[in-house]
């Protein structure tokens, strides 16, 4: 079984957080700035303390884009792929289900949920939100 | 967490303005070598490009490799090695990426570190298959976001600005079909200069709209070439290239700002398209000297895609946000428009030489020696932004 590659000694807690099924990003202890992607310090405050806190799942849409050329082995195309802004006010990109393509719009609502990479682990993606609360 | 600083005013002792001029240009076959590439041969590696690109260099400049005291050389090769190969002793150099390669030869003849810099840049990247997206995706080490997104199922090069395009389709109402202007201009552009590796590739608005997606909406052909090859420029003071007896094209000035803040997750991009840099950078280079969009006679912008184009028309004020289309269908980017743009074809039609190409093309239309000369050139702009980067540097004849 592979894992996601870490780029930093602060990527594990964020991955092992999505096998949970709750992904947690880091938020600066002295001035409350979320980050994301994980790392070593806050770039607004400069300080290397920080907790980990989950995210809603809730966030808005800023762009899509859908692969019809396949360039990774677990993404055949066609692969859509969406960034949106998480209610924490950081950006979130991965992938949503393809058939969903059709009823994106920019601020249009998604959710995290969770699903499998073939490498054997969670990874976050979206899904179009319900309009119900 | 972007927005622009103080305006920067230089002022006159500290000034790089108008001090160094080009004198010399050359580059590889990129034709001959994109075929041979294609059959299975590797005419040579990135020193090798790069040293035909410097003898032709040396010889077009009209002086002998001895005269070189400064060397910077591309991202591809070691600045050591290629020292070593090329037979130079510097008294100075380094490496660069092709904007700051301009900008750090201004510096080094401005201070008197060095006063004839030759600039190298050779890639064997079509030959070597580098790879820009998928599981061996290059440039992570400087740009997490070439590599980050790849669990998640984002990758390559092209798919980011895929990112950037569609949101500003949604956000302004821009088409496919006014993206699709800048590639059949830039094949136009092509047609006309014996170099490109797609002169004799005609293309259509309507064949680009029936081309195939990459990463929709972009097309095939919003993608650049990969091929291999070399460029060099010999640059030096002003004064001493006009002893030199070939026209010296002076730099009249350049500028940066860089936007790194969330870059990881595509932040500088798809929230302001890069334009807090383009907005900075165009204050400072068109203050600098005296002009502005409209006093262009031509335009070479970075395209590793064509979206690159519009981005920077609406960044740089030629025209409004949201009103790139109709800018370059009402004004003509291609052969005989009013704002010729990428003229020797670009990244999409000419050479994918990571903007070095560029450069010499300046060269070219500004001496008059460009495969399809723009009439009565004597100002040039050329504009970069990749990965947050903003360049802008203003090339000039008296």
């Amino acid at each position: 079984m592979l894992g996601p590659r870490l780029y930093s000694p602060f990527d594990e807690t964020m991955w092992k957080s999505i096998a949970e099924g709750g992904m947690r990003i880091q938020r600066c202890d002295e001035c409350s700035t979320y980050r994301y992607p994980p790392g070593a310090c806050c770039p607004n405050c400069l300080s290397i303390d920080f907790g980990w806190e989950p995210i809603s799942g809730n966030a808005k849409v800023l762009s899509w884009i859908t692969y019809h050329k396949q360039y990774l082995p677990a993404y055949p195309a066609p692969t859509t792929i969406v960034a949106a802004m998480l209610d924490e006010g950081e950006i979130l990109i991965t992938n949503i289900d393809a058939s969903e393509t059709d009823k994106l719009s920019v601020d249009c609502a998604v959710r995290v949920v969770y699903g499998d990479h073939p490498d054997g682990y969670k990874i976050p993606r979206f899904t179009l939100a319900t309009q119900t609360s | 967490m972007n927005a622009p600083q103080t305006k920067i005013e230089a002022t006159s002792d500290r000034s790089l303005d108008n001090i160094s001029a080009v004198v010399g240009i050359g580059h590889s076959d990129w034709r001959a070598d994109y075929a041979a590439v294609r059959g299975g041969g590797k005419p040579t590696d990135s020193y090798g490009y790069g040293a035909v690109s410097l003898k032709r260099a040396l010889a077009d400049a009209g002086i002998d490799k001895s005269e070189i005291d400064g060397l910077i050389v591309g991202s591809p090769t070691s600045y050591e090695r290629a020292s070593e190969l090329y037979g130079l002793a510097p008294r100075w150099g380094m490496q660069a990426d092709s904007s700051q390669a301009i900008v750090a030869a201004m510096m080094a003849v401005k201070s008197g570190l060095c006063e004839v810099v030759a600039l190298v840049y050779g890639n064997d990247q079509q030959s070597a298959k580098v790879q820009y997206g998928g599981p061996q995706a290059m440039g992570g080490g400087s740009n997490l976001s070439y590599v980050y997104h790849a669990p998640f199922g984002l990758t390559s090069q092209g798919a980011l600005y895929a990112l950037m395009q569609r949101r500003h389709m949604e956000l302004t109402g821009a088409t496919e079909s006014d993206l699709g202007q800048v590639s059949v201009g830039q094949r136009a552009w092509a047609s006309h200069n014996p170099a490109a590796i797609m002169k004799d590739r005609p293309l259509s608005l309507e064949s680009y709209l029936s081309s195939r997606y990459i990463a929709e909406p972009l097309h095939l052909s919003d993608y650049c070439l990969i091929n291999d090859g070399g460029v060099a420029l010999i640059i030096m003071e002003k004064s001493r290239a006009k002893r030199q007896g070939r026209k010296p094209v002076t730099i009249k000035t350049a500028a940066r700002y860089d936007l790194h803040g969330g870059s990881t997750t595509l932040r500088p991009r798809l929230m302001d398209f890069y334009h807090t840099g383009h907005t900075v950078v165009s204050q400072q280079i068109y203050n600098a000297v005296g002009l502005g969009p409209k006093d262009m006679d031509a335009l070479l912008v970075y395209d590793s895609f064509s979206c690159h184009i519009p981005f920077a028309l609406e960044g740089f004020g030629f025209c409004g946000i949201g009103e790139s289309g109709a800018f370059m269908r009402e004004t003509g980017i291609g052969p005989g428009g009013k704002l010729p743009i990428n003229t020797h074809g670009g990244h999409l039609s000419e050479s994918y030489m990571q903007g070095w190409a560029h450069q010499i093309e300046a060269v070219r239309q500004l001496r008059g020696e460009a495969g399809l000369n723009v009439p009565d050139c004597r100002n040039i702009q050329y504009i970069s932004d990749v990965v947050g980067r903003v360049y802008s540097i203003i090339y000039g004849v008296e």
